[in-house]
C-alpha cells in the first residue's frame, strides 16, 4: 500500500470512528428513534465483543483448536470466570495471562 | 465559562475518575503496545502507527486496520471494518448522550473524541449513583483523560521499540482479555446471551471471508439473535 492510501486509511477511519462516536451525542436525539432500532442497538456490544473474543480464544491460528495445543481457551475460561466473580478487569486480565504462561510453560 | 478556580466537587470527581480507571491501566498498557507494534508490523512507519492512534483512538480499530493495510485491503474496505467495528459506539453515544444534552459543545466534542469501552462503562456506572449530577462530566474527563494518555504513550513504546519482545510473552492475548473483559459485564439478560454466543459462533463459521467479514456477518447474526429472543421473552 502506498504512502498516500495508509494516510487515507489513517484520516477516513478517524473521521468514521468519531462519527460514531458522535452520532447521538453531537447529532441527533435517541429518543426520536424507533423503538426496534434502540433494542437491536442494545445487543451491539455484546455482539461485536463476543465476535473478537471468542475466535481470540478458541481459534488463535486460524482453525479452531479445543484441544491441549491451544491454551488460550483454558486461560479463556479463567479470565471468564474470575470476570464473572469478582468483576475485577486488573483480576482477570492478570489471571488469564499468568494462565496462559503458566501452560505455554507446561508445554515446553 | 467555567469559573476559575475549579469547584471543588469538579475538582474532585476528575480526580475521581483519574483513580477509578487505573486498575484498568493494567490492561490498557500492554494493549496499546501490541496495536503500536502491529502497526510498524503491518508496513506503517512509527509516525503513521501513532497517527493512526490519535485519529482513531480505539484499539480494536486500530487493530483491524493495520491487519487489513498488511494484506494491502483496498482503502475502502480497511475504512469499513473501522466502521463495524465501531458500531458499538454508536449504542454508547445514545446510552451517554441523555448525560451530556446539558453541555456546551466545547465539552460534548472532546467528550466524544475521548469515549471508549471503558470510559463508557465507568461513566454510565458513574452517572447512575447517587448524589448531585452538576459535576459528573469531569468524572468522565477524569477517566478519558487518564485513559487516553496511557494509551497513546503505550501506542508511542510499541511503534519504536516493538520489534523487540519476544514472541513467546503472547502480548497478543491481552488484547483478547481486555474485550473479554468488557464482554463478560456486558452479557446480563437471556437474550444478551443469545447475541454473545451466535455472534461468536458466526464469527468461527465465518471464518474464512475475505477482508475480516467474518466480523461484520458475526456481529449482525448476534444483533439479530438478541432482538428475536428479546421479542419472544416479552409475549
Amino acid at each position: 500500500m502506498s504512502d498516500a492510501l495508509v494516510w487515507l486509511v489513517i484520516v477516513g477511519s478517524g473521521i468514521v470512528t468519531f462519527l460514531m462516536r458522535a452520532s447521538f451525542i453531537l447529532f441527533a436525539d435517541p429518543r426520536k428513534f424507533p423503538h426496534g432500532f434502540r433494542v437491536a442497538l442494545a445487543f451491539v456490544p455484546p455482539a461485536v465483543l463476543a465476535a473478537i473474543v471468542l475466535p481470540g480464544l478458541v481459534s488463535p491460528g486460524g482453525t479452531v483448536d479445543l484441544s491441549l495445543d491451544n491454551p488460550r481457551w483454558i486461560a479463556g475460561l479463567v479470565a471468564i470466570g474470575i470476570a464473572f466473580r469478582i468483576r475485577n478487569p486488573l483480576a482477570a486480565i492478570l489471571a488469564g495471562m499468568a494462565t496462559l504462561w503458566a501452560l505455554q510453560a507446561l508445554a515446553g | 465559562m467555567t469559573p476559575l478556580p475549579l469547584h471543588p466537587d469538579a475538582r474532585r470527581e476528575f480526580l475521581a475518575g483519574c483513580r477509578d480507571i487505573a486498575p484498568v491501566l493494567v490492561g490498557t498498557v500492554p494493549f496499546g503496545f501490541v496495536a503500536g507494534v502491529a502497526a510498524v508490523g503491518a508496513g506503517m512507519t512509527p509516525l503513521q502507527g501513532i497517527a493512526l492512534s490519535l485519529f482513531v483512538f480505539s484499539g480494536i480499530a486500530q487493530l483491524v486496520v493495520a491487519q487489513l493495510v498488511a494484506v494491502h485491503s483496498p482503502v475502502l474496505v480497511t475504512i469499513a471494518a473501522a466502521f463495524v467495528v465501531g458500531l458499538r459506539f454508536l449504542m454508547y453515544s445514545a446510552a451517554l448522550s441523555p448525560h451530556l444534552a446539558h453541555l456546551p459543545m466545547r465539552w460534548r466534542v472532546p467528550l466524544t473524541y475521548l469515549m471508549t469501552d471503558q470510559v463508557f462503562g465507568m461513566g454510565v456506572k458513574r452517572y447512575g449513583e447517587a448524589g448531585g449530577h452538576g459535576h459528573r462530566h469531569w468524572h468522565l474527563l477524569g477517566i478519558g483523560i487518564t485513559l487516553w494518555a496511557f494509551w497513546q504513550a503505550s501506542v508511542v513504546a510499541g511503534a519504536m521499540l516493538g520489534a523487540q519482545v519476544p514472541a513467546a510473552w503472547s502480548l497478543d492475548f491481552v488484547v483478547t482479555l481486555s474485550f473479554l473483559t468488557i464482554l463478560v459485564p456486558a452479557v446480563r439478560t437471556r437474550a444478551d446471551i443469545a447475541a454473545a454466543v451466535v455472534a461468536g459462533a458466526a464469527a468461527l463459521l465465518a471464518a474464512g471471508l475475505p477482508y475480516r467479514l467474518s466480523l461484520v456477518v458475526a456481529s449482525l447474526s448476534g444483533i439479530v439473535a438478541g432482538v428475536v429472543v428479546e421479542w419472544r421473552h416479552r409475549r
